[in-house]
């Protein structure tokens, strides 16, 4: 007589192998989870790409619950933002969740794409691997700046008009390019629609059907091994010698190289939902309304880059920059497996390819500090909110004192710091008068110069006048004024 | 039952999330510039940078100054902070004037601003009016040679403080500031109000428009011709 557990058990057993006869479960997991690696490949090098996916899966679980709330109209979408992030219960952690999630992904996406150049992963055979995963890197960057866009605040509206603006620059169907992207002239619900289409639909669609290629290629192509200096790429010999590999060290995927990929992946869940409950949501910042003239909007982070090259860029070069930039480097990246699919793999071997990651990497990081401090940009409440030290006011003549306060109404505060406090598109103005002597300063504030404008036009001369005297009083204790070394040096008697 | 008693802390530390550090509040919650009350934060934003807060100095008067505070009516506060003053360098603050504040807003300011006037520290002696006609410019020589000139120099070019006689600097300032400066000083930064320039002999309200006539008279235009009437043609 058999135990009920038994009985149970044995009917578990029989409706798998009916569902297994038909649809061959076991065959196509033993292919997929149990296909041979090498065993080197079990590295905590190789986590980022299941990173990767696992940050992707959280997004699609976390969006589809966003979703439900959110509406894609441009008259509501800003409401609901702000339900979900102050009133529905832990909706700011599930929206904190949705955006940290994205700001991981672009990461450990990049973390990866730096991996698998620095191992010469994307060499003979695994060519299509390699461009599939640039595709899925646009994609993902694609995905990230239209949830930029889902968050329709201020960043939004803007990003969107800067978006279209390069768009614009395109030779001969520039307009019709912009209008295609907004959905017409002006930034509307209709822009808004399409980017929700392309959000929710379009881009993670293709992400799953390229994650599948993806995938596909490291079941017919295998995983790198782990590059070992001086085993060099043959075309005609590493079919074989990868094989060799397997057949000596190969072990299935699955259970023995997937244990580092199930520890990374924790870490992945608890660094997101750490940085969600420490850090919040996102916004949403001010409302996306172009008559809102506080706004001071700012990208997301992994494009604050992209922000710094395009506030910086000289003019001359804007238009080719932005249009053949991207495809210069996305032609170089696409070519690279074709060029370079050859020779040594392991990054100790190749100098150079170690200089390019680390130019890229110190570049990026570099552009993104300054994209996030953006000292180009003037604050734009300085003149009227900005309190001067005392050092720079005490022991002044009345001049002096108005010219402290032309300082402020004229708005030079804006763009020049005085000790620090202010904008710091021009320079500090603390200790201006040991550097420019009063006829410099008059210069200076009536025709302009370096990236100043010309104010003569708007201060009368006795705010000139006052200006200049209280600029010239701006020197450090015991630091002479600066003078005219042309000129003889006053003597006093 | 252990797995099911996992689930329910799980639950319970999940629902616990609101107490969190990232929990945006409503305080954190964007404002328009309309919706900005508080007296704090409408000085801080509009008002520091020029006339200091009492604890920061600045180029103007400091609005911290219980004689001052004493001595403005609240109808002029208002509306030199709606309508600015013309042709000087106070903006006007008010929507309808081309600022961005609200009749609200600038209210709010009023309150904030003269609720910092302190009774128990003014002179004994009444406050002079806000507002008067200038007084008589020979006798405003004497009157600033008693008060003003041991520090502002005997022709008021200069001495211990700077000019204020100054050609440029005369062409920046109001009478009415320069008044609001003769009653109110400048205490933070050296200059004592009316009442204890001499001590013991605080400056009448005739002494003061005086003072200011004879100020005032030494103003002169771009080409440095006197804007005044000599006074024996008067």
């Amino acid at each position: 007589m058999k135990s009920p557990v038994q009985k149970l058990s044995d009917l578990g057993k029989d409706l798998f192998l009916w569902f297994d006869d038909r649809l061959h479960v076991k065959k196509i997991w033993d292919s997929t989870a149990g296909h041979h690696v090498p065993q080197s490949a079990g590295s905590w090098f190789y986590v980022f790409g299941s990173a990767t996916l696992l940050c992707f899966m959280m997004q699609l679980v976390t969006g589809i619950m966003l979703a439900l709330v959110y509406v894609p109209s441009a008259d509501e979408a800003y409401a609901t933002l702000e339900y979900l992030t102050y009133h529905q219960q832990l909706g700011w952690f599930l929206r904190a969740v949705h955006y940290w999630g994205s700001n991981f992904m672009v990461g450990i996406m990049l973390l990866h794409m730096t991996q698998v150049y620095l191992f010469g992963a994307y060499k003979y055979p695994r060519e299509i691997t390699w461009i599939s995963g640039l595709v899925l890197l646009v994609l993902t960057l694609g995905l990230a700046f239209t949830g930029q866009v889902m968050r329709f605040d201020e960043d939004a509206y803007w990003g969107l008009g800067i978006g279209a603006a390069i768009m614009g620059r395109v030779p001969f169907i520039g307009q019709q390019l912009v209008d295609f992207m907004l959905g017409g002239q002006i930034i509307a619900s209709e822009t808004l629609s399409r980017f929700f289409a392309l959000h929710v639909f379009v881009l993670p669609g293709s992400v799953i059907a390229i994650v599948s290629l993806h995938l596909r290629m490291v079941l017919t192509k295998g995983i790198n091994e782990y590059p070992v200096p001086g085993m060099v790429v043959r075309r005609q010999t590493y079919d074989k010698e990868y094989a060799a590999i397997i057949k000596k060290e190969g072990v299935p995927f699955f259970p023995k190289a997937i244990d580092k990929d199930i520890i990374a992946a924790a870490f992945v869940i608890g660094g997101i939902v750490t940085c969600a409950c420490v850090f919040g949501p996102k916004g949403p910042s001010g409302p996306p309304d172009p008559l809102q003239i506080n706004a001071s909007p700012r990208p997301d982070f992994w494009f604050l880059w992209i922000f710094s090259i395009a506030a910086l860029m000289p003019e001359q070069i804007e238009t080719v920059a932005l249009l053949a930039g991207p495809a210069v480097i996305g032609l170089i990246l696409v070519a690279l497996p074709f060029f370079n699919g050859t020779g040594e793999k392991s990054w100790r071997r190749r100098p150079v390819a170690v200089i390019i990651v680390l130019l890229t990497w110190i570049g990026l990081g570099m552009l993104t500090y300054l994209g996030a401090t953006s000292p180009w940009s003037p604050v734009m409440n300085a003149w009227s909110a900005q309190s001067t030290p005392d050092a720079q006011i005490l022991h002044r003549s009345p001049l002096q004192l108005q010219g402290a306060v032309v300082l402020q109404y004229k708005q030079c505060r804006n763009c020049h710091a005085i000790d620090g406090l202010g904008g710091e598109r021009g320079p500090d103005l603390s200790d201006v008068g040991m550097r420019l002597t009063r006829p410099q300063l008059t210069r200076q504030v009536v025709q302009g110069g370096g990236n100043m404008p010309a104010y003569g036009q708007n201060l009368s001369p006795a705010e000139v006048e006052a200006l200049v005297d209280y600029m010239a009083s701006l020197v450090p204790a015991g630091v002479p004024p600066a003078r005219d070394y042309t000129l003889p040096q006053k003597t006093k008697n | 039952m252990k797995h099911l008693a996992c689930l329910f802390l799980c639950l319970l530390l999940i629902s616990g999330c609101d107490w969190m550090p990232g929990r945006p509040t409503l305080a954190q919650k964007w404002r328009s510039p309309e919706d900005v009350v508080a007296f704090k934060d409408l000085y801080a934003q509009n008002c520091l940078a020029c006339h200091g807060d009492g604890q920061s100095k600045a180029g103007s008067i400091t609005l911290k100054n219980p004689v001052y505070l004493a001595a403005i009516p609240r109808d002029v506060l208002r509306s030199t902070i709606a309508n600015g003053v013309a042709g000087h360098n106070m903006p006007a603050f008010s929507v309808a004037a081309g600022g961005s504040l609200q009749d609200s807003q600038i209210e709010t300011l009023v309150d904030g601003i003269l609720a910092w006037a302190d009774p128990k520290k003014l002179p004994a002696t009444p406050i002079p009016p806000y507002a008067a006609a200038l007084g008589d410019v020979v006798s405003g020589k004497a009157a600033y040679t008693a008060s003003c000139a041991s520090c502002h120099g005997p022709d008021g070019k200069g001495g211990k403080a700077g000019s204020i006689v100054d050609k440029y600097y005369l062409s920046l300032v109001s009478d009415q500031y320069l008044r609001s400066v003769i009653i109110a000083g400048r205490p933070e930064l050296g200059c004592p109000d009316f009442s204890s320039r001499r001590p013991g002999s605080p400056m009448t309200p005739q002494a003061i428009a005086d003072v200011l006539a004879w100020i005032s008279f030494q103003r002169v235009n771009e080409f440095d011709q006197p804007l005044s009437q000599p006074p024996a043609q008067r």
